[in-house]
């Protein structure tokens, strides 16, 4: 049987470092996934990644199981990191503002154009977006994550949602 | 749309994090278990052995214990009674005060006294109505001159 999150977390935490490879394998594609959707960009998801794992690494006692998933508590760390690299980074802003999306409204309608779509959508209903439709998250996990009720979550699903048709649609009417 | 972001999902649902984050956290992970362990263990051990049993100080590994003079007592001429036993300590483990600290070299035990709510603050559980007693403890300092860390003491008369 396959040992739960928390039980590798434990022998991480103990110095198993097969215990926390083991951990690290599993949970690091979700996150990797998770930040690399909500920024666009590969060289910030890697980066996000690993101070998720640094963070785990340091600040362990942080992590409540009575409170959620460990998968939850790491969207959450993650989201903090990716929120912060968003308000600093200008050029994600840039990639995903209204201009460029008029620019490239000629395109076809492609997977990069529905990327680039979801990050032109607000961070507070993109990371909605991207937990729940793209990450396949529940909604209990996404308001863990999120640190919000789950019918905000719910909320924001819906308006990003309804945003991503509008911006779709305006494209593919072009 | 529900089909655009479902396809989105999975032309994206293999894409991970390149090997080389792995290989650093993996550097990381061995860096921090091999500081972590080695300072507290060798600084319990050296403590416990220079308190109790007093073998010569190791030569990696420099602890000095300053203790605060104690005045002889005046002892009665001819007196019957037997000889007062030396107290007999009871010490907690050495509790960490550092999260990171770097590698231990050498350092000093010094003998201090403090309020009972400072148990708490390591973890150690104190009766409300006891946080404002006085208890002794032992304050590992390292080369840098930071505390390390923290055992407590409980000190019993032997009658």
């Amino acid at each position: 049987m396959q040992p739960t999150d928390y039980e590798l977390l434990a022998g991480m935490l103990s110095g198993d470092e097969e215990a926390f490879t083991a951990l690290y394998r599993r949970r690091q594609g979700p996150v990797y996934r998770f930040a690399l959707q909500m920024t666009g960009n590969v060289v910030i998801a890697e980066d996000v990644t690993q101070e998720v794992f640094m963070a785990l690494l340091s600040k362990t006692a942080r992590y409540d199981p009575a409170r959620g998933s460990l998968a939850s508590f790491l969207y959450g760390v993650a989201r903090n990191l990716v929120l912060r690299r968003i308000e600093k980074t200008a050029e994600i802003e840039d990639y995903a503002g209204p201009e460029d999306i008029l620019d490239d409204l000629t395109r076809r309608e492609t997977m990069e154009n529905v990327r680039r779509a979801v990050l032109s959508l607000p961070p507070v209903y993109r990371e909605a977006v991207v937990l729940c439709d793209l990450q396949d998250t529940s909604y209990e996990e996404a308001a863990l994550a999120l640190d919000c009720p789950i019918g905000t979550v719910r909320s924001r699903l819906n308006r990003g949602r309804s945003m991503l048709a509008q911006k779709l649609a305006v494209r593919s009417s072009v | 749309m529900k089909e655009l972001l479902k396809a989105l999902a999975d032309s994206d649902r293999k894409k991970e994090a390149p090997p080389e984050v792995e290989t650093r956290l993996t550097a990381a992970f061995r860096e921090k278990y091999k500081r972590r362990v080695w300072p507290y263990f060798a600084a319990a051990a050296a403590g416990m052995a220079l308190f109790f049993v007093r073998v010569p100080k190791p030569q990696t590994m420099e602890i000095t214990i300053v203790t605060p003079p104690v005045p002889a007592l005046p002892v009665a001429k001819r007196a019957i009674r037997p000889k007062p036993r030396p107290p007999q300590e009871i010490v907690t483990e050495f509790y960490p005060l550092m999260e990171d600290p770097p590698p231990f070299e050498r350092g000093e035990l010094l003998r201090v006294s403090l309020p009972a709510a400072a148990m708490r603050s390591v973890g150690v559980p104190v009766s409300e109505d006891r946080l404002t007693e006085t208890v002794q403890a032992d304050v590992l300092v390292g080369q840098e001159g930071l505390a390390r860390a923290i055992r407590f003491v409980n000190t019993k008369e032997i009658k």
